[in-house]
């Protein structure tokens, strides 16, 4: 073995395989340099312990810490948001604004236009999802457990399809508002990614499969057994084509 | 003064020994071993807050110190660990299980450096200074005069290396995490991890040495 440092530190920090820990300490027994430096490094690890302070967290911070996270958790029970009206009155004044602001920069309504307003709204919903912990309301990736729980909460019954085997897993689902309706929100995860997949009775014509790509959200929306389908996400788009492919299957 | 060579960013600093380092971990050490992964009640948020009480809440020590020992503050500390808790919290979906005290360094870590990133923005100060980052503080002589003794000058060394050096001592040394556990924390390679490591001992040697002859004068 020749000397160096660096496998002197790894068997100080207790980093060495048994073989090269044998080795090491083979040549330490006959070298001296390398002796010198081990006793070096470990007298400095030694001092470095010695002389920098470890900061445990004071009491207050517990405290403080505890209080903040109760605070967050009370604010994302669903329960306790929905049963309040202010709820509602939040997502009339969010959607109000959402379509004033558009109706703002926006040229009259056309049927592009109009897909652009929901494609605005479904990718700000996402995010909303993302942000919020309001992202599941039946946690689940059994798709019998999905499907059923959205009975008596929509006037229809969403496609609730599971491909955990292809790489995109359900992982749940939740009811949401867009475009004057509730709809049905099934959530699908892809290795860390959450997408969430918009779906209610389409009732205009079929329309061609359509992107929308903001801030690094990409959506794609297409028509599927006459059902409106908008699938939203981080991943990639050629990802979300892919998924929309097994949707379809 | 101390010379520095450019830090970090060059090539070297993938450079490893990494032969014969282990590969295996006991099942503690694994950062990301297969342990529970949540279960639907579990997602229920009152559960989900116990849960994570249980799990997270325990390691407040270590994320006060990496956060203390990177922005060298105690008040920022606090609110750093605050802010990294609630994030935590957000996140706490994507804990796959395994040791919750480096998935929560992680975080710990990243809003570290997010707040040092703000707080130099605001103050216009250029990010990275090798004078300033790298020669021993000289403001700081007269107390080294004063208060010579080895261990305030190598606490002084501590305090004035480069963030990318400094938070691997601290890993290392303060918090005894293995190459691999900090490699996680850090998103690093092992290798990076090990030769940071490496040099942040010879700078402190270095600033060591310097410190107690110049005192010594």
């Amino acid at each position: 073995m020749n000397c160096s440092n660096d496998l002197i530190e790894a068997y100080m920090d207790g980093e060495l395989d048994p073989a090269s820990k044998a080795a090491v300490e083979e040549h330490l027994s006959t070298c001296q340099a390398c002796l010198e430096a081990h006793a070096r490094f470990r007298k400095q690890s030694a001092s470095i312990r010695a002389a920098a302070p470890y900061y445990p967290a004071p009491a207050h911070l517990q405290q403080s810490v505890r209080e903040a996270l109760r605070r967050t958790a009370v604010n994302e029970r669903p329960a306790a948001v929905r049963n309040t009206p202010w709820r509602w009155v939040a997502i009339a004044a969010t959607v109000l604004l959402a379509i004033s602001v558009s109706w703002n920069v926006r040229r009259p309504q056309t049927q592009a236009g109009e897909t652009d307003l929901i494609a605005q709204n479904v990718l700000s919903d996402h995010i909303r999802s993302m942000i919020g912990t309001h992202l599941l309301d039946v946690p689940s990736t059994d798709q019998h457990t999905v499907k059923p729980w959205f009975n008596g909460k929509l006037d229809f019954s969403p496609d609730v399809k599971d491909f955990a085997s292809q790489g995109f897993p359900l992982i749940g689902g939740r009811l949401d508002y867009l475009t004057g309706r509730t709809v049905a929100a099934l959530v699908y995860r892809r290795r860390q990614h959450v997408i969430n997949l918009f779906t209610w009775p389409s009732d205009s014509t079929p329309v061609d499969e359509s992107h929308f790509s903001r801030n690094g959200y990409n959506a794609v929306h297409w028509t599927y057994r006459s059902m409106t389908c908008w699938a939203v996400s981080d991943i990639g788009m050629n990802e979300l084509e892919q998924f929309k492919d097994l949707y379809e299957k | 003064m101390i010379k520095c060579d450019a830090l970090a960013q060059n090539g070297k600093d993938e450079h490893s020994a990494a032969n014969g380092i282990r590969r295996s971990y006991n099942r503690d050490d694994a950062p990301r071993s297969k342990l529970p992964v949540m279960s639907e009640s579990e997602i229920n948020p009152d559960s989900r807050l116990r849960l994570f009480e249980e799990l997270i809440i325990p390691h407040l020590d270590a994320a006060h110190n990496l956060a203390r020992w990177l922005t060298r503050n105690e008040q920022d500390a606090c609110d750093v660990v605050q802010e990294a808790y609630l994030r935590a919290f957000r996140f706490f979906d994507g804990y796959k299980g395994g040791n919750g005290k480096y998935w929560l360094l992680e975080i710990v870590r990243n809003t570290c450096f997010t707040w040092l990133r703000r707080e130099r923005r605001s103050l216009h100060v250029v990010p990275f200074d090798e004078q300033a980052h790298c020669s021993v503080p000289e403001a700081n002589q007269e107390d080294a005069l004063v208060d010579a003794s080895d261990l305030t000058v190598l606490r002084k060394c501590i305090d004035t290396l480069p963030e990318a050096f400094r938070e691997v001592v601290v890993m290392r040394e303060l918090e005894e995490m293995s190459y691999r556990q900090i490699a996680e924390v850090s998103s690093l390679p092992i290798g990076t991890v090990m030769s940071r490591l490496s040099r942040a001992r010879k700078r402190l040697e270095e600033c060591a040495s310097g410190r107690i002859v110049e005192s010594d004068k």
